[in-house]
Protein backbone atom coordinates (compact mmCIF):
# COMPACT_ATOMS: atom_id res chain seq x y z
CA UNK A 1 0.00 0.00 0.00
CA UNK A 2 2.87 2.33 0.82
CA UNK A 3 4.54 1.39 -2.43
CA UNK A 4 1.39 2.13 -4.29
CA UNK A 5 1.03 5.47 -2.56
CA UNK A 6 4.61 6.36 -3.40
CA UNK A 7 4.28 5.30 -7.01
CA UNK A 8 0.93 6.96 -7.55
CA UNK A 9 2.01 10.05 -5.68
CA UNK A 10 5.06 10.27 -7.89
CA UNK A 11 2.97 9.83 -11.05
CA UNK A 12 0.43 12.41 -9.94
CA UNK A 13 3.12 14.92 -8.99
CA UNK A 14 4.63 14.52 -12.42
CA UNK A 15 1.16 14.92 -13.89
CA UNK A 16 0.74 18.15 -11.96
CA UNK A 17 3.86 19.39 -13.73
CA UNK A 18 2.41 18.55 -17.12
CA UNK A 19 3.65 14.99 -17.64
CA UNK A 20 0.76 13.50 -19.62
CA UNK A 21 2.28 10.01 -19.76
CA UNK A 22 2.68 9.83 -15.99
CA UNK A 23 -0.84 11.08 -15.40
CA UNK A 24 -2.24 8.62 -17.94
CA UNK A 25 -0.35 5.80 -16.27
CA UNK A 26 -1.76 6.77 -12.88
CA UNK A 27 -5.30 6.67 -14.25
CA UNK A 28 -4.68 3.36 -16.00
CA UNK A 29 -3.25 1.77 -12.87
CA UNK A 30 -6.12 3.09 -10.78
CA UNK A 31 -8.79 1.50 -12.97
CA UNK A 32 -8.61 -2.09 -11.66
CA UNK A 33 -8.77 -0.79 -8.09
CA UNK A 34 -11.70 1.43 -8.98
CA UNK A 35 -13.46 -1.54 -10.57
CA UNK A 36 -13.05 -3.47 -7.33
CA UNK A 37 -14.46 -0.63 -5.31
CA UNK A 38 -17.39 -0.26 -7.69
CA UNK A 39 -18.08 -3.99 -7.59
CA UNK A 40 -18.03 -4.03 -3.80
CA UNK A 41 -20.19 -0.93 -3.48
CA UNK A 42 -22.73 -1.80 -6.13
CA UNK A 43 -23.52 -5.44 -5.54
CA UNK A 44 -25.30 -7.08 -8.41
CA UNK A 45 -24.27 -4.43 -10.89
CA UNK A 46 -23.60 -5.74 -14.36
CA UNK A 47 -20.29 -5.13 -16.10
CA UNK A 48 -21.63 -2.26 -18.16
CA UNK A 49 -23.06 -0.44 -15.16
CA UNK A 50 -19.84 -0.90 -13.21
CA UNK A 51 -17.76 0.38 -16.11
CA UNK A 52 -20.00 3.46 -16.31
CA UNK A 53 -19.36 4.11 -12.64
CA UNK A 54 -15.60 3.59 -13.07
CA UNK A 55 -15.63 6.15 -15.86
CA UNK A 56 -17.59 8.56 -13.70
CA UNK A 57 -14.98 8.16 -10.98
CA UNK A 58 -12.19 8.79 -13.49
CA UNK A 59 -13.88 11.97 -14.67
CA UNK A 60 -14.42 13.09 -11.08
CA UNK A 61 -10.77 12.38 -10.26
CA UNK A 62 -9.80 14.45 -13.27
CA UNK A 63 -12.15 17.33 -12.51
CA UNK A 64 -11.10 17.43 -8.85
CA UNK A 65 -7.43 16.55 -9.18
CA UNK A 66 -6.50 19.93 -7.70
CA UNK A 67 -7.99 18.78 -4.35
CA UNK A 68 -5.13 16.32 -3.87
CA UNK A 69 -2.18 17.79 -2.01
CA UNK A 70 1.22 16.63 -3.07
CA UNK A 71 2.17 15.98 0.54
CA UNK A 72 -0.81 13.67 1.12
CA UNK A 73 -1.03 9.96 0.32
CA UNK A 74 -2.95 9.33 -2.90
CA UNK A 75 -5.02 6.30 -1.99
CA UNK A 76 -7.27 7.80 0.73
CA UNK A 77 -8.02 10.65 -1.64
CA UNK A 78 -8.71 8.40 -4.60
CA UNK A 79 -10.81 5.93 -2.63
CA UNK A 80 -12.86 8.71 -1.04
CA UNK A 81 -13.74 10.01 -4.49
CA UNK A 82 -14.56 6.49 -5.67
CA UNK A 83 -16.79 5.83 -2.66
CA UNK A 84 -18.59 9.14 -3.15
CA UNK A 85 -19.31 8.43 -6.79
CA UNK A 86 -20.38 4.87 -6.04
CA UNK A 87 -22.76 6.12 -3.36
CA UNK A 88 -24.10 8.52 -5.94
CA UNK A 89 -24.66 5.70 -8.39
CA UNK A 90 -26.28 3.55 -5.69
CA UNK A 91 -28.62 6.40 -4.82
CA UNK A 92 -29.57 6.84 -8.46
CA UNK A 93 -30.25 3.16 -8.68
CA UNK A 94 -32.45 3.35 -5.58
CA UNK A 95 -34.20 6.39 -6.95
CA UNK A 96 -35.15 4.43 -10.00
CA UNK A 97 -36.28 1.26 -8.27
CA UNK A 98 -36.38 1.88 -4.56
CA UNK A 99 -39.31 1.59 -2.29
CA UNK A 100 -41.52 4.62 -2.17
CA UNK A 101 -39.88 6.11 -5.22
CA UNK A 102 -42.48 7.76 -7.36
CA UNK A 103 -41.66 6.29 -10.74
CA UNK A 104 -43.90 4.68 -13.32
CA UNK A 105 -43.61 0.99 -12.86
CA UNK A 106 -42.61 0.39 -16.46
CA UNK A 107 -39.37 2.26 -15.88
CA UNK A 108 -38.45 -0.62 -13.64
CA UNK A 109 -38.50 -2.98 -16.57
CA UNK A 110 -35.03 -1.74 -17.43
CA UNK A 111 -33.72 -2.11 -13.93
CA UNK A 112 -35.16 -5.35 -12.69
CA UNK A 113 -33.53 -8.38 -14.18
CA UNK A 114 -35.80 -10.60 -16.21
CA UNK A 115 -35.63 -13.45 -13.81
CA UNK A 116 -37.33 -15.89 -16.11
CA UNK A 117 -35.62 -18.50 -18.19
CA UNK A 118 -33.38 -20.04 -15.59
CA UNK A 119 -33.02 -23.73 -15.14
CA UNK A 120 -36.09 -25.21 -13.66
CA UNK A 121 -35.63 -27.41 -10.66
CA UNK A 122 -37.64 -28.32 -7.70
CA UNK A 123 -40.84 -27.75 -9.58
CA UNK A 124 -42.65 -30.26 -7.42
CA UNK A 125 -41.74 -28.55 -4.16
CA UNK A 126 -42.22 -25.18 -5.69
CA UNK A 127 -45.74 -26.20 -6.60
CA UNK A 128 -46.41 -26.92 -2.96
CA UNK A 129 -45.12 -23.52 -1.94
CA UNK A 130 -47.03 -21.82 -4.72
CA UNK A 131 -50.31 -23.07 -3.29
CA UNK A 132 -49.54 -20.95 -0.25
CA UNK A 133 -49.19 -17.59 -1.99
CA UNK A 134 -51.65 -15.35 -3.74
CA UNK A 135 -53.12 -17.07 -6.84
CA UNK A 136 -52.21 -14.26 -9.21
CA UNK A 137 -48.63 -14.12 -7.96
CA UNK A 138 -48.45 -17.89 -8.22
CA UNK A 139 -49.71 -17.65 -11.77
CA UNK A 140 -46.92 -15.20 -12.61
CA UNK A 141 -44.28 -17.41 -11.04
CA UNK A 142 -45.61 -20.43 -12.94
CA UNK A 143 -45.60 -18.50 -16.19
CA UNK A 144 -42.16 -16.96 -15.86
CA UNK A 145 -40.33 -19.48 -13.78
CA UNK A 146 -41.80 -22.83 -14.82
CA UNK A 147 -43.34 -22.46 -18.25
CA UNK A 148 -40.60 -20.16 -19.40
CA UNK A 149 -42.87 -17.45 -20.73
CA UNK A 150 -41.47 -13.96 -21.05
CA UNK A 151 -42.64 -11.14 -18.80
CA UNK A 152 -44.38 -9.57 -21.78
CA UNK A 153 -46.32 -12.74 -22.54
CA UNK A 154 -47.46 -13.19 -18.97
CA UNK A 155 -48.33 -9.51 -18.86
CA UNK A 156 -50.53 -9.66 -21.92
CA UNK A 157 -52.25 -12.76 -20.56
CA UNK A 158 -52.99 -11.12 -17.20
CA UNK A 159 -53.54 -7.61 -18.48
CA UNK A 160 -50.49 -6.23 -16.69
CA UNK A 161 -47.56 -4.25 -17.99
CA UNK A 162 -44.25 -5.98 -18.39
CA UNK A 163 -42.74 -3.93 -15.59
CA UNK A 164 -45.58 -4.79 -13.23
CA UNK A 165 -45.13 -8.47 -13.99
CA UNK A 166 -41.44 -8.30 -13.17
CA UNK A 167 -42.12 -6.47 -9.95
CA UNK A 168 -44.77 -8.97 -8.92
CA UNK A 169 -42.49 -11.86 -9.90
CA UNK A 170 -39.63 -10.41 -7.96
CA UNK A 171 -41.77 -10.00 -4.85
CA UNK A 172 -43.29 -13.43 -5.16
CA UNK A 173 -39.85 -15.02 -5.49
CA UNK A 174 -38.72 -13.16 -2.42
CA UNK A 175 -41.71 -14.46 -0.54
CA UNK A 176 -41.13 -18.01 -1.72
CA UNK A 177 -37.51 -17.83 -0.70
CA UNK A 178 -38.54 -16.63 2.73
CA UNK A 179 -41.07 -19.41 3.01
CA UNK A 180 -38.51 -22.00 1.97
CA UNK A 181 -36.09 -20.59 4.50
CA UNK A 182 -38.75 -20.80 7.18
CA UNK A 183 -39.48 -24.38 6.27
CA UNK A 184 -35.83 -25.26 6.46
CA UNK A 185 -35.43 -23.42 9.70
CA UNK A 186 -38.39 -25.29 11.07
CA UNK A 187 -36.50 -28.44 10.24
CA UNK A 188 -39.18 -30.08 8.18
CA UNK A 189 -38.19 -31.47 4.87
CA UNK A 190 -34.58 -30.48 4.71
CA UNK A 191 -33.35 -31.90 1.45
CA UNK A 192 -36.86 -32.31 0.26
CA UNK A 193 -37.91 -28.74 -0.25
CA UNK A 194 -35.37 -27.27 -2.55
CA UNK A 195 -35.16 -23.58 -2.36
CA UNK A 196 -36.89 -21.90 -5.24
CA UNK A 197 -33.91 -19.57 -5.26
CA UNK A 198 -32.36 -22.06 -7.63
CA UNK A 199 -34.80 -21.15 -10.33
CA UNK A 200 -33.36 -17.71 -10.51
CA UNK A 201 -30.54 -16.49 -12.64
CA UNK A 202 -30.58 -16.96 -16.38
CA UNK A 203 -27.01 -17.90 -17.14
CA UNK A 204 -25.79 -15.87 -14.19
CA UNK A 205 -23.04 -17.23 -12.08
CA UNK A 206 -24.63 -18.98 -9.14
CA UNK A 207 -25.44 -16.33 -6.60
CA UNK A 208 -24.80 -16.73 -2.92
CA UNK A 209 -28.39 -17.88 -2.52
CA UNK A 210 -27.89 -20.76 -4.90
CA UNK A 211 -24.62 -21.74 -3.33
CA UNK A 212 -26.10 -21.78 0.11
CA UNK A 213 -28.96 -23.95 -1.07
CA UNK A 214 -26.51 -26.45 -2.51
CA UNK A 215 -24.62 -26.57 0.72
CA UNK A 216 -27.83 -27.23 2.58
CA UNK A 217 -28.68 -30.02 0.22
CA UNK A 218 -25.33 -31.72 0.46
CA UNK B 1 -17.00 5.17 -24.48
CA UNK B 2 -14.18 2.77 -23.88
CA UNK B 3 -12.39 3.36 -20.57
CA UNK B 4 -8.95 3.37 -22.22
CA UNK B 5 -10.09 6.04 -24.66
CA UNK B 6 -11.43 8.10 -21.79
CA UNK B 7 -8.10 7.87 -19.98
CA UNK B 8 -6.22 8.84 -23.14
CA UNK B 9 -8.47 11.87 -23.45
CA UNK B 10 -8.14 12.90 -19.79
CA UNK B 11 -4.38 12.43 -19.88
CA UNK B 12 -4.03 15.09 -22.53
CA UNK B 13 -4.68 17.64 -19.81
CA UNK B 14 -2.54 16.44 -16.92
CA UNK B 15 -1.91 19.56 -14.86
CA UNK B 16 -4.79 21.22 -13.00
CA UNK B 17 -5.19 24.94 -13.51
CA UNK B 18 -3.69 26.87 -10.56
CA UNK B 19 -6.90 28.91 -10.37
CA UNK B 20 -8.88 25.73 -9.73
CA UNK B 21 -7.61 25.51 -6.15
CA UNK B 22 -10.22 26.17 -3.46
CA UNK B 23 -7.96 28.61 -1.66
CA UNK B 24 -7.53 30.66 -4.82
CA UNK B 25 -11.13 31.72 -4.57
CA UNK B 26 -11.68 31.45 -0.85
CA UNK B 27 -10.20 34.70 0.39
CA UNK B 28 -11.69 37.03 -2.21
CA UNK B 29 -15.13 35.47 -1.85
CA UNK B 30 -15.04 35.38 1.93
CA UNK B 31 -13.76 38.95 2.07
CA UNK B 32 -16.53 40.04 -0.30
CA UNK B 33 -19.16 38.42 1.89
CA UNK B 34 -17.70 39.91 5.03
CA UNK B 35 -17.60 43.37 3.46
CA UNK B 36 -21.30 43.11 2.74
CA UNK B 37 -22.00 41.96 6.29
CA UNK B 38 -19.86 44.74 7.75
CA UNK B 39 -21.65 47.33 5.61
CA UNK B 40 -25.07 46.06 6.73
CA UNK B 41 -23.90 46.06 10.32
CA UNK B 42 -22.55 49.61 10.14
CA UNK B 43 -25.68 50.84 8.44
CA UNK B 44 -28.30 49.14 10.60
CA UNK B 45 -26.70 48.37 13.95
CA UNK B 46 -23.28 49.84 14.69
CA UNK B 47 -21.06 49.14 17.68
CA UNK B 48 -22.23 49.97 21.19
CA UNK B 49 -20.89 53.27 22.56
CA UNK B 50 -19.10 51.70 25.52
CA UNK B 51 -17.47 48.94 23.47
CA UNK B 52 -13.90 49.36 24.70
CA UNK B 53 -14.91 49.39 28.36
CA UNK B 54 -17.25 46.44 27.90
CA UNK B 55 -14.61 44.29 26.18
CA UNK B 56 -12.34 44.81 29.16
CA UNK B 57 -14.64 42.52 31.14
CA UNK B 58 -13.78 38.87 30.40
CA UNK B 59 -17.39 37.69 30.41
CA UNK B 60 -18.28 40.33 27.83
CA UNK B 61 -15.15 39.72 25.76
CA UNK B 62 -16.08 36.03 25.67
CA UNK B 63 -19.18 36.77 23.64
CA UNK B 64 -16.95 38.19 20.90
CA UNK B 65 -13.97 35.88 21.28
CA UNK B 66 -15.82 32.57 21.41
CA UNK B 67 -17.55 33.15 18.05
CA UNK B 68 -14.23 34.28 16.56
CA UNK B 69 -12.61 31.11 17.83
CA UNK B 70 -15.50 29.14 16.38
CA UNK B 71 -14.87 30.69 12.97
CA UNK B 72 -11.13 30.09 13.26
CA UNK B 73 -11.75 26.38 13.88
CA UNK B 74 -14.67 25.83 11.52
CA UNK B 75 -12.99 27.46 8.54
CA UNK B 76 -10.04 25.05 8.29
CA UNK B 77 -12.45 22.19 8.95
CA UNK B 78 -14.61 23.32 6.04
CA UNK B 79 -11.53 23.44 3.84
CA UNK B 80 -10.54 19.94 4.87
CA UNK B 81 -14.07 18.74 4.30
CA UNK B 82 -13.77 19.56 0.61
CA UNK B 83 -10.58 17.52 0.21
CA UNK B 84 -11.47 13.85 -0.22
CA UNK B 85 -9.72 11.60 2.25
CA UNK B 86 -8.44 14.49 4.40
CA UNK B 87 -8.82 13.95 8.14
CA UNK B 88 -10.46 16.71 10.19
CA UNK B 89 -7.57 16.58 12.68
CA UNK B 90 -7.18 18.61 15.81
CA UNK B 91 -9.53 21.53 14.99
CA UNK B 92 -12.42 19.04 15.12
CA UNK B 93 -11.43 18.00 18.62
CA UNK B 94 -10.89 21.54 19.86
CA UNK B 95 -14.19 22.62 18.35
CA UNK B 96 -16.06 20.53 20.91
CA UNK B 97 -14.52 22.57 23.68
CA UNK B 98 -16.58 25.57 22.57
CA UNK B 99 -20.05 24.30 23.45
CA UNK B 100 -18.60 23.05 26.72
CA UNK B 101 -17.19 26.50 27.44
CA UNK B 102 -20.55 28.06 26.64
CA UNK B 103 -22.38 25.64 28.95
CA UNK B 104 -19.85 26.39 31.68
CA UNK B 105 -20.34 30.13 31.21
CA UNK B 106 -24.09 29.74 31.41
CA UNK B 107 -23.83 27.61 34.52
CA UNK B 108 -21.50 30.09 36.23
CA UNK B 109 -23.78 32.98 35.33
CA UNK B 110 -26.75 31.02 36.64
CA UNK B 111 -25.02 30.49 39.96
CA UNK B 112 -23.76 34.05 40.12
CA UNK B 113 -27.11 35.65 39.38
CA UNK B 114 -29.80 36.17 42.04
CA UNK B 115 -32.77 33.90 41.38
CA UNK B 116 -35.10 36.84 40.82
CA UNK B 117 -32.83 38.22 38.08
CA UNK B 118 -32.19 35.05 36.10
CA UNK B 119 -35.32 35.07 33.99
CA UNK B 120 -35.01 38.76 33.19
CA UNK B 121 -31.42 38.38 32.00
CA UNK B 122 -32.21 35.21 30.09
CA UNK B 123 -35.09 36.73 28.13
CA UNK B 124 -33.41 40.12 27.82
CA UNK B 125 -34.97 42.66 25.51
CA UNK B 126 -33.50 41.93 22.09
CA UNK B 127 -34.13 38.33 21.06
CA UNK B 128 -36.17 39.63 18.15
CA UNK B 129 -33.10 41.54 16.94
CA UNK B 130 -30.46 39.04 17.93
CA UNK B 131 -31.74 35.94 16.15
CA UNK B 132 -32.58 37.51 12.78
CA UNK B 133 -29.46 39.68 12.85
CA UNK B 134 -27.09 36.77 13.46
CA UNK B 135 -28.82 34.69 10.83
CA UNK B 136 -28.91 37.43 8.18
CA UNK B 137 -25.38 38.71 8.84
CA UNK B 138 -24.17 35.13 8.38
CA UNK B 139 -25.60 34.81 4.91
CA UNK B 140 -23.11 36.90 2.85
CA UNK B 141 -19.98 35.17 4.19
CA UNK B 142 -21.80 31.85 3.95
CA UNK B 143 -22.60 32.51 0.29
CA UNK B 144 -18.97 33.44 -0.34
CA UNK B 145 -17.75 30.29 1.39
CA UNK B 146 -20.15 28.02 -0.46
CA UNK B 147 -19.11 29.59 -3.77
CA UNK B 148 -15.46 28.96 -2.95
CA UNK B 149 -16.02 25.44 -1.59
CA UNK B 150 -17.78 24.48 -4.80
CA UNK B 151 -14.30 24.18 -6.28
CA UNK B 152 -13.57 21.45 -3.80
CA UNK B 153 -14.86 17.90 -3.61
CA UNK B 154 -16.76 17.37 -0.36
CA UNK B 155 -17.61 13.72 0.17
CA UNK B 156 -20.22 14.92 2.67
CA UNK B 157 -21.73 18.00 1.03
CA UNK B 158 -24.22 18.58 3.85
CA UNK B 159 -21.52 18.44 6.50
CA UNK B 160 -19.20 20.70 4.53
CA UNK B 161 -22.05 23.19 4.15
CA UNK B 162 -22.75 23.02 7.87
CA UNK B 163 -19.08 23.78 8.63
CA UNK B 164 -19.23 26.73 6.25
CA UNK B 165 -22.36 27.84 8.12
CA UNK B 166 -20.56 27.56 11.45
CA UNK B 167 -17.61 29.59 10.19
CA UNK B 168 -19.83 32.28 8.67
CA UNK B 169 -22.01 32.42 11.78
CA UNK B 170 -18.95 32.71 14.00
CA UNK B 171 -17.77 35.76 12.09
CA UNK B 172 -21.24 37.31 11.93
CA UNK B 173 -21.86 36.70 15.62
CA UNK B 174 -18.55 38.21 16.65
CA UNK B 175 -19.51 41.32 14.75
CA UNK B 176 -23.03 41.41 16.12
CA UNK B 177 -21.74 40.99 19.67
CA UNK B 178 -20.12 44.43 19.45
CA UNK B 179 -23.59 45.94 19.02
CA UNK B 180 -25.42 43.86 21.59
CA UNK B 181 -25.49 45.19 25.14
CA UNK B 182 -26.88 42.07 26.77
CA UNK B 183 -23.82 40.91 28.57
CA UNK B 184 -25.03 37.97 30.63
CA UNK B 185 -24.12 34.50 29.37
CA UNK B 186 -27.68 33.63 30.34
CA UNK B 187 -28.67 35.69 27.32
CA UNK B 188 -25.90 35.37 24.79
CA UNK B 189 -24.94 31.81 25.67
CA UNK B 190 -28.40 30.69 24.70
CA UNK B 191 -29.56 33.06 21.99
CA UNK B 192 -26.27 33.48 20.12
CA UNK B 193 -25.95 29.71 20.10
CA UNK B 194 -29.43 29.40 18.70
CA UNK B 195 -28.68 31.97 15.98
CA UNK B 196 -25.46 30.16 15.11
CA UNK B 197 -27.42 26.93 15.02
CA UNK B 198 -29.90 28.39 12.56
CA UNK B 199 -27.13 29.68 10.30
CA UNK B 200 -25.41 26.29 10.49
CA UNK B 201 -28.63 24.61 9.44
CA UNK B 202 -28.91 26.97 6.49
CA UNK B 203 -25.30 26.13 5.63
CA UNK B 204 -26.09 22.42 5.76
CA UNK B 205 -29.05 22.89 3.40
CA UNK B 206 -26.96 25.05 1.10
CA UNK B 207 -24.25 22.40 1.10
CA UNK B 208 -26.70 19.69 0.24
CA UNK B 209 -28.07 21.81 -2.55
CA UNK B 210 -24.92 23.37 -4.01
CA UNK B 211 -21.92 21.37 -2.89
CA UNK B 212 -22.74 18.14 -4.65
CA UNK B 213 -20.48 17.27 -7.53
Amino acid sequence: MTDRNELWGDLLRRGNRGDAAAYGRFLTEAVPVLRNIARARLPGGNAEELEDVVQEVLMAVHAKRHTWRESDPVTPWLYAIARYKCADAARRRLGRGGQGADVPIDDLAEVLPDEAGGEITAARDLGRLLDRIEPRAADIVRGLGIQGESAAEVGSRLGMTEGAVRVAYHRAMQKLRDMADDDMAAGNAVGEVERPGQIKGAGDEPGPTGRRAEAADG
Amino acid sequence: MNTDDLIAQLAQDPAPAPSARVEARLWPWLAGGLALTAAAFALLLGPRPDLAAALAQPVVAAKTLLPLLLAALALPLALRAVRPGARPGWPARVLWALPLAVVALIALAWLGTPASERMRLFIGHSIHVCLPAITLLSLPPLAGLIAALKRGAPVHPTGAGALAGLAAAGLATALYSTFCIEDSPLFYGVWYSLGIGIATGIGALAGRRWLRW
